[in-house]
Parts: C-alpha cells; structure tokens; sequence
C-alpha cells in the first residue's frame, strides 16, 4: 500500500521514514538474541565493564568448550589458591536440550496422530454429543495452570512417572491437544469439503480420505499445527518444574531458569546454554516460517 | 453408543496404567535419595561416587533444584511422599518441616551428632535445634558481614572503615560528593532473595538493643527499636541522600557480587563466602580491592546462618538400614571420617564457603585458603559475635517472605517505615494464632 | 497452554455438507484425544475445587478441615488482591494497547513491498519460538541497573546522566515487563495482522488508488475495516495472555518492586508455592478463571454481532 505515492519528494521522505522504521524494529527484534550471542563468546570479567563492550574484541570459544568437554575456561581458571565459581550446572546442557527435544517430539507426534483424525471428526461429521466433546475439549484449557499443577503433580506420582519422559508427555499432550484440535477443525473447515467427496465416492474410508486426500491441501495447516504443538512443549515451563527431578527428565527451562538464579550462576556460560537452547526453535521457526504464517492466514481469513 | 464410549475410556485408562513401572531395591543394597539445592553440582557428584566407594553396598541417587524454588519443592515432595532420605535444610525452615513431620531429630538416631555438637558454633547449633533437639549436622554456615571497596575508601580520604551506621553515611555522601561513585550502597533485597532479611537483621543486630522478637513476640515494631532505626537509615539513604542504590530491591546475592565487581559501589553486606569470590581475579579486576570490617553499630553483632542435611521421616519409615545408611551419608558429608572433616574442608578450601565445624579453623590449609581472600582473625572476631536469627518457628520461612514486599514499601517511600513494621507485626501475631 | 483454543467459535459448522448412510463411527477417531484431555481435566478440576473448599496449608498438613467459601473471601477480600488486581489491570491495559500497536505497525510493515519486509518475515517469529522464561532472562539483563545494555547505550549517547535501575522503580519496571511483553507477544500479533491485510481483494487496492484516493483513505476505508475483526481477535486473546502472564514475572521480577509487578496469576503461584497456601491458590485460581470465562462469553457474543465470522 506505500508504494504508490502522490510527488515524488513526499514518496521519498515517506519511504525513508518507512525504513528507519523498519530497520528499527529489526534491531528490536534481533538484539537480544545479539547480546546474549556476544556475551558468550566473552570472559565473565568482561561482562560487567563500563563503559559497555559492544563488541568483543577477544571473542573465546573457551565457555562453549567447557560446557561440551568440561575444560575449564581460561577466564575462570585458577589464579592465587581458589577457583573462580563456575556454575557445573550448565554441563547438562545437553541433556536437557535433548530431554526437550525428545518429549517435544513425541507430543508433537501425539497431536498429530490423535488430534488430526480428532479435529476431521469435528470438521466434517457428527455423532451424538459430539457438539458437547468439542466444547468440553476446548474448554478444558480454561483453568490457569497454577491450579492444576499440584493435581497434575499428584496424578504422575500416583501412576509413577516422575521424572520421566511419559509423565511430560503425557501432560503436554492433554494441554496441547485441544489447541491443536481447535485449529485443525478450523483449518478443515476452510478446505472445501468436495474434494474428499470425490475420494468417498471412490470407496476410500473416512481415514484414508484424511491421509490421502486432504492431509496434502492441508499440509500448511498440519504443519503450523505441529509447530505450535511442538514450540509451547519446547518452552513449557510450569510444568517441567514441577514434574521433572533430575536431568533424566529435565527440560531445558528448568535447567537454565535454575542455572540463572543459582547463587553460583556464571553469566557467560549462562549465555551459552541460552544459545544452544534457541538454536532448535529459532531453526525451526525459520524453516516453517511460510507454513505457520500460511496456515495462520487461512484460519483467520476464511 | 455411550456404553460403549465408557468401554474405550477404560481401555485408555489401563493402557495409561500399563506404563506404570515397578521400583524395586536390590537386595542387600541400600538405595538413598538425597536433595539438594544445586550448587557445585559436580563436586556433590564426585563426593558422592567418593562416599558410594568408601560404602559399595550405598547407592545415592541425587537430585538438585534451583535454591529459589528449593523449599516449594520440597514441601511437595512431602506432601505427595515423593521418596526422599536425606536433604538440604535450613534454619528457617527448620521448624516448619520439624513441626510437619517431615523431618526427624539426628539426635534420636545417631549418638554421633550429640557429641559433636560441641564442635559445632553456637549460633549453627542453635539454628539446627528445635524443641531442644538437634536435627542437622552443617553443609555450610556462614556470617553476614559488612564489605567495603578499600581502593574507593581511600580515594575519598577515609583511612578507616566505617565503625557505625552514621559513620557509613557520611563516608558514603562524601564519595558521592567527591564523584567517586553515584551510589556507595547496595544492598541484595531483592524479592527472590533468601538472604534480603539477613542483611536487614545483621544491620539491626549490630545496635544497641539489637533485637528483632523477644521469645516470639514482636519487639521490632516499637517506636525508637534498634529495626524502626535501621529501617529509618535504610529510607533515608534511599529517599533522601540516595546513597543507597535503588537497584538494591531487584538484587539478588549473585548479581550484588557481581554489581561489587564492576566498581559501581563501595560498601555492602553479603554472606561470608562471597568475599572469596568478589577476590577472586578470575572473575574480577578489583580482585584483592575487597575488604571485611566488623559490621558497623554499637555492638558489631551480626547474623550466623546454617544450612545443614536432615533426615526425612521417610526414610525412618523405610527402615533401620536406610536409617543406619543416612547416618553414614550425614556422617561423610557433614560430620568426621577417620577423625577429619573431609567434605566441608573441601567445601572451605574450593568454594571458600564457610563452616560451623570449627576445629577446620586449626588446619593450615583451610586458613591459608582464607586468607588469600579475606582475614581469618577478623573472621573469627566476628564470628564470635554472631547470632542466630530471633524468632524461628514453624511460620518464620512464611513470614520471612510477606515481609519481603512489605519492606519495598518503606525503600520505596510508599509508606513509612513505622507503617510497614506495624503490619509485619500484625501479620506474625496473625500467623502465630493459627 | 494458550487460552486461544476456547476463544474461537464454540460451535460446530452446520455449513459444511456431511456425508452419512455408511457405517462409520466417528467417535473412536476423538477417543484417544478425549481419553487423554478428560484424564487430564476431571480429576485435576475436582481436586482444585476440594482444596478451594478447604483448609489446606502444606505446612499443616494435620488440619484440612471444610471452610466452605471461606477461601474465596479471604482471598478475595485480601490486600494483595485488591492491589493485585490493580497491576494487573494497569499492565494488561498498556500491554494490549502495546501488542495492537506494534503488532498493526509490523503487520503493515510486513505487508509493505521494502526490501525490508522480506526481512522482517524471516525474523519476527523469532521472538515468538524462544521460551517466556529465557526472553525474560535476556530482558532482565537487558535492563539491569549496574550492566544493562540499555543503561550503556543511553548514557553512552548522553541521553542518560547515569545508570538507572529500570527493574527497581514501579513505573519504569511496568514498562520494561510490557516491552519484553510486546517483544515476545507483538509476533504472533503481527502476522495475524499481516495475514488480514492479504484478505483485502487487490481488486479493492486498485479501485482506490484509480479514484485518486491517497494512502490515508485507503487506510481509513479499506485497512481499518478489514482489520477491525482481526485486531479484535488480538486485543481480546492478548487481554486473556496478559492476566494469565506468569513466567515473564517470575524470572524478571518477582512482582517486585515492592507489589508493583505482582499480577494476579503471580500471586496464585505465591499463594499456592511459596506461601504453600493450596486453599487459597486454588481459590484464586478459580475466581481468575470465572473472570477469564466471562471474558470470552463477552468476546464471543461481541464477535456475532460484529458478524465477523
């Protein structure tokens, strides 16, 4: 809509002041990505200096190397008789972005393969009460999570799953679900229904209509389904405090809201758990871009 | 249709049981589960595959949470009966988890503790006893001490640490004066943080008439009390010299060190051990710039803390061997193996932490390690006149964080400080009825 | 998880042609997902609802004994409540009139054909992916008093006479929980935005500009209308994110200072995890979700008059 414009010097300014705008939010969005990357790359006496070190002129691998290989970084090493507080806790890093990734996975999995035909159901047929299942299903997200967390807690322990990747996905899929389910029935719905008509006609059953027939127009919207199902697991935190006990189960907010109000936290390293932790999501984000703005387009747009 | 609805629901029901997995113990070995907050995780690993060496048929399956939400989760850990052996406690919670039954009196068990409670500092044993019954042996205890920037005294022409509160506040106005820095003062009040009562109760301690409760009842909230004073000091510097950094009500222990470390501020109350870190050169360029003083008042008095291993009721519940097992666990880590502290020396010497155990005073290395970052005799002088905290009860750890809030009110200047104390008042004679 | 899922329709479409006459049984296909949500719902529900009946303090755990509605008196007749509700309302007003803001500003810019918004729709999701609890910890850092990036940048440019504690101030440490807010929250905002701009028939944008309408009536006759609904469907799901707001709170301010951030959903968790208080956390979390269920009855009704769907 800018681009058409009434005299040329008006459409100039006004195209200036659209980029600065633009280039503005750019660094908004981006620098706290930018600062934590920085910070990780420094010593840890060089995070606290004034006037502010912008730009690191002595960028170190030493923080990485130590959270992979547990080498102590050159910054923290021992000089005089004691050794500087470093927080051990970021070793498990790794775990955890793995613990993440696994459970985040499987209840993406769950969505997909349960609250798919779920969500067909809602969009194309009915049965008795089925009106009353959907809205008790939308409806179950209704409560804060504050007051379901003792009960849910209660519920892991007594079939005893603890600290135990089940246990998470179990709970993240009953609190995923009926957004996916939400959407995809939207998402459906905005999919002419004729299409499968076509498929029935032929013999397929309702199941195979779904996986061959409509699952590919849909695909954008299973996709952005995935991706929310997978992102809110990814950074669940509530829950994960309360379910997971060692780094057997823990996931990575836990550890890293752990780490980062620990008394012994060292904020380089810190940093470097925060990067590798949003390298999956923010890849993924990337990667899905078009699908989660299609999909979210054409629910709102229909 | 519904009946069979109801089919199916079972179904996914029993399917959701069949996961379930049994938890069996091997026999003749003992599993323990220990708690801890997570510090030097890596160092409680390696002292547990030690103790696990020293006793094969012990097997420790540790788990740490973050010290913020450590006391959360651990209440519902009781609560729900999540098997837990042995732990990390603290005084403040001592009494509340005592009075629960969570907990259960070393001294009952093991004869061991009782005779060396004698070793341990007064103020520690007193922190760890409840109904005359000592529940713990000490992880770590520490003071509350006061900290100054020496580099930054000298600068403003001061050859002497501040000996009393007004001391410190003309020391701290003429640094601001002279542009040394904005605010010589911070302080860790942060919400979050366990210790931000600690430094308001050494500062009330070190007056004349120090005292925050009289057995348990309130005595902080009359007029003219060593708190209305200190509380008045505190407003003062915040609101009216603004000597005292506002950012003090967003810090936690760990950024106040590092605050100390970037050479913003010039005076502070930490607990003891962070004196070892703010001198540690691998962590800052003011390394060995850091100096203690006795806490500034009248009688220097100040606050001794402890955090100690408990024993949980369920692990009496599980029988004598896991009962023989947390003795040796507690022993190992906390009392004497062949006759030495090994595991809070090694806590002393790596971490600079500081200990109740007090024979490791005699041992050259613990006081070397010391004093390459602070001053042993200084350290002892001022622990002699530590304290434990006034007023432990089953409802203190409650109080400890109402009151919290209700302190930033009077920093902040929303209410007076006689205001905010009256309802801190309140609410302890509330609490206490129930 | 995101209240989105109860905000749209309640309804199933009876639009849509269904085919019937063969022996399908629809119902096993919403089983699994039904077994699993009511699993996750009846039992949790009922619980929260007996200890919102009882006396129930983890710390005593010797007296659970019936108080009826006592619960929900003392709690709602508390301070911390009251005041509660204050900041709550005050930070969810600036926070969705922020998100509309930046998310209709973004949104436009997005749509824009600059070489810069290609870029922007690469990098806004980005906020979006990364967890509440981590964007707070960047913010927090972002923002601190001693060696914070803003402080830095501000009196590095002498815009600022010294460091400001932004985090220790009520005002200003509103504001910052609201830009890391509207950092995180601004991004779905603005595709959805984005996404009601491509719903303009390009037919329409062709008209205008032909009756020799500026930018400005086209904003005004043809932006705005067609957004209308989309911005309501923001304002309204960002109005139910900002009560429910927790995570932000817990890792950047603890509702601190004094009780200026100290929301109503932050206080529940207190109430029930550090206060250990179950019946009045449970309480509190149930009058939290009547308020929230009456919100969308009002949203759902106001959508259908608006005809928006």
């Amino acid at each position: 809509m800018f681009e058409v414009m009434v005299g040329a010097k008006r459409r100039r300014l006004r195209l200036a002041f659209l980029y600065g705008v633009s280039i503005l939010l750019v660094v908004f969005i981006l620098f706290p990505f930018y600062w934590v990357f920085r910070s990780s790359l420094m010593g840890e006496e060089d995070l606290f200096s004034r006037p502010i070190v912008w730009l690191t002129r002595h960028p170190t691998l030493d923080n990485y190397r130590y959270v992979f290989t547990g080498e102590i970084p050159t910054s923290y090493q021992v000089k005089g008789l004691m050794r500087s507080r470093v927080s051990q806790e970021t070793r498990y890093i790794l775990g955890a972005l793995k613990n993440s990734t696994v459970v985040a996975v499987s209840v993406t999995l769950v969505n997909l393969i349960f609250g798919t035909p779920a969500a067909y159901v809602f969009a194309r047929m009915r049965f008795r009460g089925s009106l009353r299942v959907y809205q008790f299903i939308l409806m179950s997200r209704l409560l804060p999570a504050v007051a379901i967390a003792i009960p849910y807690y209660l519920i892991i322990k007594w079939v005893g799953l603890l600290d135990t990747y089940l246990g998470l996905i179990l709970v993240y899929s009953a609190i995923t679900l009926p957004f996916s389910v939400w959407y995809l029935t939207l998402y459906f719905r905005s999919v002419p229904a004729s299409m499968e008509e076509a498929g029935l006609v032929d013999g397929c059953t309702r199941l195979q209509a779904l996986r061959f027939v409509l699952a590919p127009v849909a695909a954008p919207g299973i996709t952005a389904a995935a991706a929310f199902a997978f992102m809110a697991v990814y950074n669940e935190f509530l829950f994960g405090l309360m379910l997971t006990q060692t780094i057997k189960s823990r996931t990575m907010p836990v550890l890293i809201a752990g780490i980062s109000t620990n008394p012994d936290v060292s904020y380089a390293l810190l940093c470097v758990c925060i990067t590798l932790a949003i390298i999956p999501p923010v890849i993924l984000a990337l990667l899905l871009r078009q699908y989660i703005t299609r999909g979210l387009l054409t629910t709102i747009s229909k | 249709m519904f009946g069979r609805s109801r089919v199916l629901m079972a179904a996914v029901l029993a399917l959701t049981c069949c996961f379930v997995a049994g938890t069996g113990y091997a026999s003749g070995n003992v599993d323990l589960t220990f708690t801890a907050w997570s510090y030097g995780v890596e160092t409680v690993n390696d002292n547990i595959a030690k103790f696990e060496q020293m006793y094969p048929g012990i097997k420790v399956a540790f788990s740490d949470f973050s010290w913020f939400d450590y006391h959360d989760i651990m209440a519902t850990r009781f609560f729900s009966k999540t098997p837990t052996d042995v732990c990390y406690s603290s005084d403040h919670w001592l009494q509340e988890w005592a009075a629960a039954g969570w907990i259960v009196p070393l001294e009952d068990y093991f004869p061991w503790v009782r005779e060396s409670k004698a070793e341990f500092a007064k103020y520690a044993v007193e922190g760890m006893t409840y109904n005359g019954k000592l529940y713990g042996v000490p992880y770590y205890a520490d003071l509350m001490i006061f900290i100054y920037n020496e580099e930054m005294l000298k600068k403003a022409g001061f050859n002497q640490p501040p000996k009393t509160w007004e001391e410190l506040a003309e020391q701290a106005k003429a640094m601001k004066a002279k542009g040394i820095c904005n605010y010589p003062i911070i302080f860790e009040f942060g919400q979050q943080e366990g210790a931000a009562n600690e430094v308001l109760i050494s500062m009330v301690y070190s007056r004349k008439d120090g005292h925050m409760f009289n057995g348990l009842e309130p005595v902080f909230n009359k007029p003219g009390s060593a708190a209305a004073k200190t509380l008045e000091w505190i407003t003062e510097g915040m609101q009216k010299s603004k000597i005292i950094d506002p950012a003090s009500l967003t810090m936690a222990e760990i950024e106040l060190v590092k605050s100390m470390q970037s050479g913003q501020h010039a005076f502070t109350i930490l607990p003891k051990y962070n004196l070892a870190e703010l001198n540690n050169p691998a962590s800052s360029k003011l390394a060995g710039k850091f100096k203690m003083a006795l806490m500034p008042g009248d009688t220097h008095e100040t606050v001794g803390y402890v955090r100690f291993y408990a024993m949980t009721k369920m692990a009496v519940d599980r029988g004598k061997d896991v009962v023989d097992a947390v003795g040796k666990f507690i022993q190992y880590f906390g009392g004497k193996t062949n006759g030495k502290y090994i595991v809070e020396k090694r806590w002393a010497v790596e971490k600079g932490l500081g200990f109740a155990q007090l024979p490791l005073y005699d041992d050259p290395d613990v006081v070397k390690a010391i004093n390459s970052w602070g001053d042993v005799k200084l350290e002892l002088e001022q622990a002699k006149l530590a304290r434990a905290k006034e007023g432990l009860s089953p409802f203190y750890g409650t109080w400890d964080l109402f009151v919290r809030t209700e302190l930033h009110k009077a920093y902040l200047g929303q209410q007076s400080p006689q205001q905010v104390l009256d309802t801190c008042a309140k609410k302890w004679n509330e609490m206490r009825k129930k | 998880m995101s209240p989105v899922g109860v905000s749209g329709r309640g309804t199933l479409a009876s639009s849509t042609p269904m085919i019937s006459g063969r022996r399908e049984k629809p119902f096993l296909l919403v089983v699994p997902t039904l077994g699993i949500v009511l699993c996750f719902t009846v039992f949790p529900i009922g619980y929260a609802l007996v200890l919102s009946l009882r006396r129930f303090l983890l710390t005593q755990p010797w007296d659970t004994s019936f108080v009826g509605l006592r619960n929900y008196w003392e709690v709602i007749t508390s301070d911390y409540f009251r005041a509660s509700i204050a900041s709550t309302f005050k930070f969810a007003a600036l926070a969705v009139v922020c998100v509309l803001i930046y998310g209709g500003l973004v949104g436009l810019l997005l749509d824009a054909r600059l070489w810069t918004s290609r870029l922007l729709q690469v990098l806004i999701l980005l906020p979006w992916a990364i967890p509440p609890a981590i964007a707070g910890i960047m913010w927090k850092w972002i923002f601190h008093a001693d060696y914070g990036a803003v402080n830095g940048f501000l009196v590095g440019l002498g815009l600022l006479k010294d460091y400001f504690p932004w985090l220790s101030t009520p005002s200003t440490a509103r504001t910052c929980l609201v830009i890391a807010h509207v950092w995180k929250e601004g991004s779905l905002a603005a595709v959805l935005v984005l996404a009601g701009l491509q719903t303009i028939p390009r037919e329409l944008r062709d008209a205008i500009f032909c009756d020799g309408g500026g930018p400005w009536t086209y904003f005004r006759h043809v932006v705005i209308p067609f957004l209308k609904p989309t911005l309501l469907v923001i304002a309204i799901y960002e109005t139910m994110i900002a009560i429910l707001t927790f995570d932000l709170v817990y890792v950047m301010t603890g509702g601190g200072p004094g009780n200026a951030t100290a929301l109503v959903s932050w206080y529940a968790y207190i109430e029930s995890f550090r206060f250990l208080n179950f019946g009045h956390g449970a309480a509190l979390s149930f009058t939290i979700a009547a308020v929230i269920l009456v919100m969308i009855l009002v949203y759902l009704r106001v959508l259908k008059t608006e005809e928006v769907y």
